[in-house]
């Protein structure tokens, strides 16, 4: 073997045994850690080797190149202009057909709507409404409804109205806290009763859930962008980006001593938007 | 025999007069060079194994009940995405190793095409006559990180469902027609059982279709008007100097592509990216703590972490918060960007053509704002963990926020003018025309001239 | 303590840290001659009590009142409960060496017949709260105990368990350290800042599943290769950078020239 050659020729023998090596633990069932490496082994040597080559036994050679000017040479342009110009003297001139053509154009350009129209459908008012109704049960994840006593003071779960168990515009987090200690807005008083609390669980910021319940604080936090609710005043917005409370759900206590909605939410849930208004 | 296949195609095409010019056209070696030849690369990587991906993943949200072999899940409800990615990760030999070297090579990527980019920026490699291909590499970074998106949102996983509602959140958020928006594109309101399904469109067709025409366009535009290179003793700027491409270049290029997929390959063995079996399936109810995106979307969710709660209400309409750092700010740095080097053309008013490298020294100025620029991105990336980096410190996350709302707006200009500073000084130390080297180009007359002399 | 941080840098800070945890368990150890006399509660006191009231004299009477009616360094204890107090003891959250330190897991030399005497005469004083949860974690269902975990504890402590911050500097912790029965009783007890969650929110059956799930995620499988600590895609970023990006300019600074 000539000198240089002995350490490129080790690289190619490794790279080969690196692919055998594949191709046996492959066989064998495979195992994700072994796979990657002795895939950068087998791909890996033969680059190192490739390169080598290249480097140690190929001749040093600079070669030259003369860049050609971007302008094309003078008679070329003006000749390419002259071109254009006697193609575009034959077009115009003829002013109605112009016209005429700019409103095929824009025929087509207005039948290119139709397919993104039907993309997706009209927002309408869907966004302004969840799927609570007066009177609705407040039902856990596994769809049993919620009953008074269930639930100690400094505890949180996720409720739905009942039959839409998982719904994600209609997710309600039910905390309870000390009636004493709440400052609801003005117009909330009995929203609260024996100090179960419900707040949609959507963020007003982006959107995420908001899952996060510190509870001797009485603070919520959405682990998205740390929009931090005041669970006491309302879910007002006490840090982050948010400028909006999080909607409450009205509630009362039936005879039964069910949890049941009394209407929908204070205010459209979720992430702002442009038909929103204040 | 390859010489007898060579004379069969100029037979036919003609192909002989184009290939040896092309045999021995030049490239310049300086390492610098090949950081976009590691993006190619790495899209390889990404190409190979993304079409075996395609071949196990099923883009619906069809729900379905998992009977796999990941056992924490089984019996459970999850999407068909989601499901398939599990079978894929661990019922599909080798399907794990690959998912991961795809991630990993997204990363990588985008990681090289940002790199390339700062390379082209500080040498000013855009200037006269590459403006076009300035901005090619705009679209390809931004379709990179279209691509990266899309993908990290196909498994359904928790983490992925976070990161696509936060993304409707945002186009809901655009003024006037924004609702309409957020429901065309993801297909309703939110979650729509559709958008996987899109998702992968755009993943698979739309961008690679609009990345693959864009890079040929980017590689053919190279191709035609040669590589830039540093100045040097017997450079001029109407020449270009380096390598041939057959044999040096190519050995040398194809040995580098084969070490990118080698090092992304060892990436995907030993670490591990993305365990949506973790995260488990999306539920719209719940979330995970920290919930970050991949990096190169870390500084869009960077800015909805910084920005104080500021939302426009009035005449029955509201501008929401996230508008303002999702949509507004990413918008007007995007084409300050993409529109660089017409800017600096009407700043400078050097319209000139520079095949020669700019050293960062070499134009204070843009060095300055270039520093100024990445500072901020870099400060709002940090942003988009600032959770993770609360955690770390045992620092309230609220201080960090305050902290880094504070210091993005400062520390952007003070490194912009620390830079300039830096760059004009070492400028001036060395002298005017210092080495002889610097300055020679070629006259009218056929001499060689320093570069204060008129030719 | 954060374990499984990725950073292997963090090698100098972990000897820090069991420095100083060693030096706080020192402090922690409980006094093995307690002052003979206290202001015992009325009612007569097993043997049990007994030994527990002159421990809660010496640790906890200062700050949590000699009959456990709080003070303003301290929470009330009458009727928190058997599941709160052996909680915070077997965790090492109490006692504190001093009331502002933060009520974190720290190693802790009291012994389990310590504890059991602090629990019972505490329980003693007045009735009410958790009592200790009992939890059978091989009796409970996997799958039911992901979804479980997932909707209720994911949110603060991470998919991986591997903790996170809350906000306002509290940190929800890794459950790497907890025994079943410690994650049973934070599930029963809410310990500040976390909620609670009840039998009627979570069932016995559910409790041992979710235990059952928790305490898989001490050592999950990690198929994928090094975990990173489960930081995700912060993590992931790292690793992109400075071993794949950063190996790879290793590389082409090898294959290419200066000039």
């Amino acid at each position: 073997m000539r000198p240089g050659e002995r350490s490129i020729a080790v690289m190619l023998v490794l790279s080969i045994g690196g692919s055998l090596a594949l191709t046996a633990v492959y066989a064998a069932g495979g195992q994700p850690q072994l796979e990657g490496i002795l895939l950068a082994v087998a791909l890996g040597a033969l680059g190192a080797a490739i390169i080598a080559w290249a480097l140690r036994l190929l001749p040093h050679e600079a070669v030259t190149d003369v860049r050609e000017p971007e302008p094309s040479p003078a008679e070329i342009r003006a000749a390419a202009t002259t071109a254009f110009a006697r193609g575009e003297e034959q077009l115009t001139g003829r002013r109605t057909l112009g016209r005429l053509l700019l409103g095929a154009l824009a025929g087509l350009a207005l039948v290119a709507l139709f397919p993104i129209r039907s993309l997706g459908p009209r927002p309408g008012r869907s966004m302004f409404h969840t799927e609570w109704q007066p009177g609705s049960f407040l039902v856990d994840g596994a769809g049993r409804r919620v009953r008074d006593g269930e639930l100690a003071v400094g505890s949180v779960i996720t409720v739905f109205p009942d039959g839409y168990v998982g719904s994600p515009v209609s997710q309600t987090l039910l905390i309870r806290v000390e009636p004493d200690q709440l400052r609801l807005p003005a117009g909330r008083g009995g929203w609260a009763p024996k100090g179960y609390v419900a707040f949609s669980k959507i963020c007003t910021h982006a959107g995420c859930p908001v899952g996060l319940y510190r509870a001797a604080a009485h603070q919520l936090l959405c682990p998205c962008h740390q929009s931090t609710f005041d669970v006491l005043r309302g879910a007002a917005p006490i840090f982050g980006p948010t400028t909006r409370a999080l909607p409450q759900l009205p509630l009362r206590i039936d005879a039964d001593g069910y949890l049941r909605a009394t209407g929908d939410f204070s205010a459209p849930v979720g992430p702002g938007f442009w038909e929103l208004s204040s | 025999m390859i010489r007898r296949l060579v004379l069969w195609l100029d037979d036919r095409l003609g192909a002989a007069s184009f290939a040896r010019k092309a045999l021995r056209k030049a490239f310049p070696d300086h390492w610098a060079f090949m950081l976009g030849e590691v993006a190619l690369y790495a899209y390889v990587a990404l190409l190979v194994t993304g079409v075996f991906l395609t071949f196990f993943f099923t883009a619906s949200g069809e729900d379905v009940v998992y009977q796999g072999s990941y056992v924490p899940l089984r019996g459970q409800r999850m999407s068909a995405a989601y499901a398939s990615v599990l079978r894929l990760s661990f019922d599909v030999r080798a399907g794990l190793v690959m998912r991961q070297i795809h991630h990993w090579a997204a990363l990588v990527f985008v990681a090289a095409i940002v790199a390339h980019a700062l390379r082209v920026f500080f040498t000013g490699a855009f200037r006269r006559p590459r403006e076009i291909n300035w901005l090619i590499g705009t679209s390809l970074l931004l379709l990179a990180m279209a691509a990266g998106f899309t993908g990290y949102s196909l498994p359904d996983d928790l983490l992925s469902g976070t990161g696509i509602r936060i993304a409707y959140s945002v186009l809901l958020s655009i003024p006037v027609v924004g609702t309409w928006a957020a429901f065309l594109f993801f297909g309703g309101e939110f979650p729509a059982p559709v958008t996987i399904g899109r998702l992968l469109a755009l993943h698979i067709m739309l961008i690679q279709g609009l990345i693959l025409a864009a890079l040929g366009a980017h590689l053919a535009i190279i191709w035609h008007q040669k590589h830039t290179q540093f100045r040097a003793p017997g450079r001029t700027e109407n020449t270009v100097v380096g390598s041939p491409l057959w044999p040096n270049y190519a050995m040398k290029s194809v040995g580098l592509g084969l070490a990118v997929i080698a090092v992304l390959a060892a990436l995907g063995g030993l670490f591990q990216i993305n365990p949506v079996w973790l995260y488990g399936p999306y539920i719209p109810t719940t979330v995970s703590s920290p919930a970050q995106p991949d990096w190169y979307i870390g500084w869009l969710e960077g800015a909805l972490r910084l920005m104080p709660n500021w939302e426009l209400r009035g005449f029955g309409h509201a501008v929401p918060e996230p508008f303002f750092p999702g949509v507004f700010l990413p918008g007007v740095l995007i084409a300050i960007f993409a529109l660089w080097p017409f800017i600096e053309q009407r700043v400078t008013g050097d319209r000139a053509v520079h095949h020669f490298l700019d050293r960062a020294r070499d134009a204070p100025r843009r060095s300055g704002v270039g520093a100024g620029a990445l500072t901020f991105i870099v400060l709002l990336t940090l942003a988009g963990s600032n959770d993770v980096i609360a955690r770390f410190f045992g620092v309230p996350v609220e201080t960090v926020t305050v902290i880094l709302r504070g210091v993005a707006l400062i520390a952007p200009p003070v490194a912009g003018w620390v830079t300039y500073v830096v760059c004009r000084e070492l400028r001036a130390a060395e002298g005017r025309p210092a080495g002889a080297w610097h300055a020679l180009r070629r006259g009218a007359g056929g001499g060689y001239l320093t570069e204060d002399e008129k030719g | 303590m954060r374990r499984r941080r990725p950073a292997a840098a963090a090698a100098a800070l972990v000897v820090m840290a069991v420095v100083v945890i060693a030096a706080r368990s020192r402090a922690q150890t409980p006094a093995s001659t307690p002052p003979s006399s206290v202001s015992a509660p009325a009612s007569p006191l097993s043997t049990d009590q007994r030994r527990g009231a002159d421990l809660y004299a010496l640790h906890c009477a200062s700050c949590h009142g000699v009959t456990g009616q709080g003070t303003a360094d301290g929470i009330p204890l009458r009727g928190i409960g058997a599941a709160a107090v052996n909680f915070a003891l077997s965790t090492g959250r109490m006692p504190l060496a001093d009331p502002h330190q933060p009520m974190v897991r720290r190693l802790t030399t009291w012994t389990r017949p310590q504890i059991d005497a602090v629990v019972a005469f505490v329980t003693s004083l007045a009735p009410g709260g958790p009592p200790i949860p009992a939890v059978h974690p091989e009796g409970g269902d996997l799958a039911r105990g992901e979804q479980l975990f997932a909707a209720n504890c994911a949110p603060c402590h991470g998919t991986a368990g591997q903790g996170a911050a809350v906000g306002e500097g509290a940190d929800a912790p890794d459950l790497y350290d907890a025994s079943a029965l410690e994650i049973a009783e934070a599930v029963r007890i809410g310990p500040n800042p976390m909620p609670r969650f009840d039998a009627g929110v979570i069932d016995q059956h559910e409790l041992d599943s979710l235990v059952r799930y928790a305490v898989s995620l001490r050592a999950p499988a990690d198929p994928g290769g090094l975990s990173l600590g489960h930081l995700g895609p912060v993590a992931e970023g790292f690793i992109a950078w400075l071993v794949g990006f950063g190996g790879l300019v290793v590389i082409i600074r090898l294959i290419g020239t200066t000039t």
